[in-house]
């Protein structure tokens, strides 16, 4: 029996209840089933189903007494915005880098496109005949000239390629903190199982 | 589980509560001498799961009094007693059960008489 009471101080431990409580609860639990076996009675008498797992019934005692330590339920509400918009400007500054990337002259110039060509200057290098209505063709275009002047240029002798590859870097690094940080948030707020007595 | 048993255990889960603080009721009393208090009256809690969760969650909602005393010749017990408030739910649980006894009778004492030969 003390074996019992042994296994529900380790649950009582692993919830956190306070050490008296625990103290309290455990010398009660033990004095009654010693008790019990001295008259004659098994732990089913004294326990009832609580006697076949200790740790369900430790936790269901410690959870009704209202001891268990409360959960960790991850961020409050208002420490989550300031998270939402940093992996917002991680998103916005990957998604850029990859343009950045994509439109610098060192990237590749070819893509396609539906049959209704872009409001640019495009080379069509398809084989002729040109495509019917609905039909795609391969347009060769420059990404500058899709984006326009919202693209950095090298005028200033800046390696757009290089600072891309540098922004990509660094927001896909920043991904692996902010997935563990969500995934921390998500797991704190998540609903205990009620152990069953 | 028998159905018969399953059915026993979960009428006995509704008021099990009330047991309790009818027990101490006629005197403070620790966690295992509840039990055989109602073991003596014919109630026993084997398969009923443990008493000492409710105690806890009657404890929490103010509803007993706790205190450490020793016991005839054994370490000091936690004696449990029903307070005002307890003792308020006991006399509204009593004739809450009542009711649902007297309604219940009313429909399967019927059923009882008709399968009587």
């Amino acid at each position: 029996m003390n074996e019992f009471v042994e296994e529900c101080r380790s649950e009582w431990k692993r919830l956190g209840v306070p050490d008296p409580v625990a103290g309290e609860m455990a010398a009660d639990l033990a004095a009654d089933l010693e008790e019990a076996e001295a008259e004659g009675a098994s732990a089913e008498d004294v326990l009832g189903t609580g006697a076949f797992d200790a740790r369900s019934f430790a936790a269901a005692w410690a959870a009704e007494r209202g001891v268990v330590r409360r959960p960790r339920s991850g961020l409050p509400r208002r420490s989550r915005v300031p998270a939402a918009i940093a992996t917002f400007a991680l998103i916005i500054a990957i998604v850029g880098a990859v343009l950045v990337i994509a439109a610098s002259p060192a990237a590749p110039r070819v893509s396609a496109f539906p049959a209704a060509p872009p409001n640019v200057a495009l080379t069509r290098v398809a084989p002729t005949p040109a495509p019917t209505d609905g039909a795609i063709a391969v347009w060769v275009v420059a990404p500058e000239d899709l984006l326009g002047d919202t693209l950095p240029t090298n005028d200033s002798g800046v390696d757009t390629r290089t600072v891309g590859s540098v922004l990509l870097i660094v927001g896909l690094a920043g991904f692996v903190p902010l997935t563990l940080f969500w995934l921390w948030v998500g797991s704190g707020s998540r609903p205990r199982r009620r152990p069953a007595y | 589980m028998a159905v018969g048993e399953g059915r026993r255990s979960q009428l006995l889960r509704g008021v099990l509560d009330l047991c309790l603080l009818a027990v101490m009721e006629e005197g403070p009393a620790y966690g295992y001498e509840m039990t055989k208090r109602l073991r003596a009256r014919g109630l026993s809690i084997v398969g009923e799961g443990s008493i000492y969760p409710l105690l806890g969650r009657l404890e929490r909602e103010g509803l007993v009094e706790t205190h450490r005393a020793a016991s005839d010749g054994g370490p000091p017990r936690k004696y449990y007693r029903p307070s005002r408030e307890g003792r308020r739910a006991l006399a509204a649980g009593i004739a809450e059960w009542r009711a649902a006894r007297d309604a219940l009778d009313g429909v399967l004492g019927l059923a009882e008489a008709e399968v009587a030969p």
